[in-house]
């Protein structure tokens, strides 16, 4: 039991103090039969056949927890699914918490709990971990780092180089919900709104993507959202990803917000959706399997890959058209 | 109501021949019109014109200079919009240029979205000066008096860059050559000053012209009712926004206009002085005017104060004498990553919205026109 209702410096000195931490909160909360705290480094074990992926990613988001979710859950998430749409499904995980001085220690095992409870709906086991404790005035309260192991069947084969003229784009559910949501969060520029972020681990959906024959490359469109994703799609293929305005799901509440300040959602961050790129004949399938899949409720058919020159054509609703360009700057709101 | 579609057959089914140029002096306007694809969307016969509508490309340098060196003092919190945050200045190399450099710079510098704003961040700020940089058209000064009006707390202060839009418009209007044959009034101006503003346009230079909301259908309505005024000769204002743009404006907004503001002869970014074309608080507001309070004489002189960029031609296209892909700048030297001239900087600003729809410098003539 930790005594302390704020973690000191102490906690971070190796010693006693740094002890009660993992044991009495880090590992009572992420406990799993192969976490081993006595221990420096933690043994995998890997399906045969199969091929290891590994990845990493570190969570510093603001406000720490927002509606739909908080860097405990992102830091799961953001790394299930980045193994999650290479095809892999994620197995292990390792956790670093960079711990500023004075952070409440309620607030942090609310966090460890949350971390838990996300790796548990992934799946994923979290087998080693970190803490370290940083003087006050660093670290924003709590940073996380994870670094995520999956195996990927060595006949999956996924890339952009697989991408042709004609293939269909889908996306498993509305777009832009995290960014509004962390933005509302703030309550940047005076606003407030009910927007739930989907942070969401998706590999249950790229799993049932996976069996669709003809899927060719998935996606989860974070920071830069589906326009960026689509513009790195029509770069790396030098074609035109054309996406159909009214077939891109985006919630009332995130439309709303973005005409007042001026964003453009398909710019937005999403913390828990996929998009993926099947054959021209897979789309009512792969469309299907997003369907019957759980946070796939959403899903649309949303575009499809033309020849022409590389750019993103967004096709409007009045059968008008502009391009989504690479993003250049955070988005900042309009005078009018 | 009729629905974009509908409007749009109508306008297809119109007689065009020959180019026609239709302005509009609105970034909400600009905005609504790029995010429904419009421009492709329209015959090629019509041509949409942003006009000197971008309150960004049209705040002097002097202005924005000022507000760099007011973000660049201590204990100052410079509030402004967020698009101000990159518009470039003249100053010397290793000074910042824009609020965005300011702020690396260690200046404190807040993008918000409305005048409230920089009310509530001066109050929970007691021991800084709060600077407001107020750049905008009667839409943002309107709150700005209303502000001022209610009692603006101690520790706040306007830097105020506030204009009127008809002058600019009459101004291009008196000159030998407007460059467009109908107009889009400005909505939310109208709903403000009132839609009466605009009647010159027709009145006096017969010139078709229709007030317009913001949803593609009101703007569309708009157009068709120009096109069909320029088609049967015929000149008015007409209005497709009358539920917000009412006869006489807003009542209260322009008595905070009248209470707090003097009409001033006023320099518009590469334009010029244009008279009567700006706001200034009255003497009476003057401990609240940032250029009284910080003893700031914006004219002083300075190395190429005011000036455009060399080879900047940013005036000419504010004022839709000059296509942007025209300019020798234009997506080589200035882009959006890197900004010389202030249209490429607003995303209302014309260059902005060209390179935003895919032009660029080696796009040919041919595919310009499909985007424009």
């Amino acid at each position: 039991m930790i005594e302390d209702r704020h973690i000191g410096l102490a906690y971070g000195n190796g010693g006693r103090l740094t002890r009660t931490l993992i044991e009495e909160l880090f590992a009572l909360h992420l406990a799993n039969d192969e976490l081993d705290v006595g221990l420096d480094a933690a043994p995998m074990h890997l399906p045969e056949g199969m091929v290891p992926m590994i990845t990493t990613d570190g969570f510093t988001v603001q406000p720490l927890e927002f509606p739909g979710g908080d860097i405990g859950s992102l830091a799961v998430n953001g790394t299930v699914n980045d193994l999650a749409v290479s095809g892999a499904t994620p197995l292990y995980m390792t956790l670093n918490a960079f711990i500023e001085e004075g952070f409440e220690v309620e607030t942090l095992e609310r966090l460890v709990q949350s971390v838990a409870a996300a790796a548990r709906l992934a799946g994923v086991k979290i087998v080693a971990g970190d803490t370290k404790v940083l003087p006050r005035g660093q670290g924003g309260g709590l940073y996380l780092a994870t670094t995520g192991v999956g195996m990927r069947p060595a006949d999956l084969q996924l890339g952009l180089g697989r991408i042709a003229v004609g293939d269909r784009i889908l996306v498993s559910g509305p777009v832009g919900d995290h960014g509004i949501a962390v933005m509302l969060a703030r309550e940047a520029f005076d606003l407030k709104g009910p927007v739930q972020s989907d942070c969401a681990p998706v590999n249950h959906l790229t799993a049932a993507l996976s069996e669709v024959a003809g899927l060719k490359f998935m996606r989860d469109p974070t920071r830069g959202g589906l326009a960026t994703v689509a513009h790195e799609i029509a770069m790396a293929t030098s074609t035109t990803v054309r996406l159909k305005e009214t077939d891109v799901p985006v919630q009332d509440p995130v439309k709303s917000v973005c005409d007042m300040l001026g964003y453009d959602p398909y710019y937005l961050a999403c913390e828990g959706r996929v998009v993926a790129i099947v054959a021209p004949g897979a789309a009512d399938s792969a469309f299907a399997a997003l369907k019957r899949t759980p946070g796939g409720e959403g899903a649309a058919i949303i575009g499809t890959i033309e020849q022409g020159r590389a750019q993103v054509l967004l096709e409007t609703e009045i059968g008008g058209s502009r391009v989504l360009d690479e993003l250049e700057d955070d988005p900042l709101p309009r005078i009018c | 109501m009729t629905d974009a579609r509908t409007w749009l057959e109508r306008i297809r089914a119109l007689p065009l021949e020959g180019k026609i140029r239709v302005m509009n002096v609105c970034g909400g306007h600009e905005r609504s019109i790029s995010m429904a694809g419009l421009r492709g969307a329209l015959p090629p016969e019509i041509e949409l014109i942003p006009g000197p509508g971008c309150p960004v490309c049209v705040c002097p340098e002097e202005d924005i200079y000022t507000a760099v060196q007011l973000a660049m003092r201590p204990d100052t919190i410079l509030v402004a919009f967020g698009d101000m945050l990159r518009v470039p200045c003249n100053a010397p190399k290793n000074e910042p240029r824009t609020l965005e450099q300011a702020r690396a710079a260690g200046g404190e510098v807040r993008p918000v979205a409305s005048p409230s704003e920089a009310r509530r961040i001066a109050n929970e700020n007691p021991d800084k000066e709060v600077v407001f940089f107020a750049a905008g058209f009667e839409t943002t000064t309107a709150p700005v008096a209303g502000l001022v009006a209610e009692g603006i707390p101690a520790n706040m202060s306007v830097l105020l860059s506030g204009r009127l839009t008809w002058p600019a418009v009459a101004m291009l209007l008196d000159s030998e050559t407007p460059g467009f044959d109908a107009l889009i009034a400005p909505g939310h101006v109208s709903a403000i000053m009132g839609p009466e503003e605009w009647t010159f346009v027709p009145e006096k230079h017969g010139i078709p012209s229709s007030v317009s909301g913001f949803e593609t259908p009101s703007l569309l309505a708009s157009l068709y009712s120009v096109l069909r005024q320029y088609l049967d000769g015929k000149a008015f204002l007409d209005n497709t926004y009358i539920n917000v743009a009412k006869p006489g404006g807003n009542p209260t907004a322009r008595r905070l206009l009248d209470m707090t503001m003097d009409v001033v002869d006023s320099t518009w970014r590469g334009i010029g002085t244009i008279p009567a074309s700006g706001f200034a608080l009255k003497p009476a507001y003057a401990e609240h005017d940032a250029l009284v309070r910080f003893q700031i004489d914006p004219k002083q002189a300075r190395k190429r104060i005011g000036e455009m960029p060399p080879g900047c031609d940013c005036a000419r296209v504010v004022l839709g004498k000059l296509y942007p892909n025209q300019c020798a700048l234009y997506g080589k030297a200035c882009t959006p990553r890197n900004p010389i001239g202030p249209c490429m900087v607003s995303d209302e600003g014309a260059c902005h919205i060209w390179w935003s729809s895919g032009v660029r410098p080696d796009t040919p003539q041919e595919a310009v026109s499909a985007h424009y």
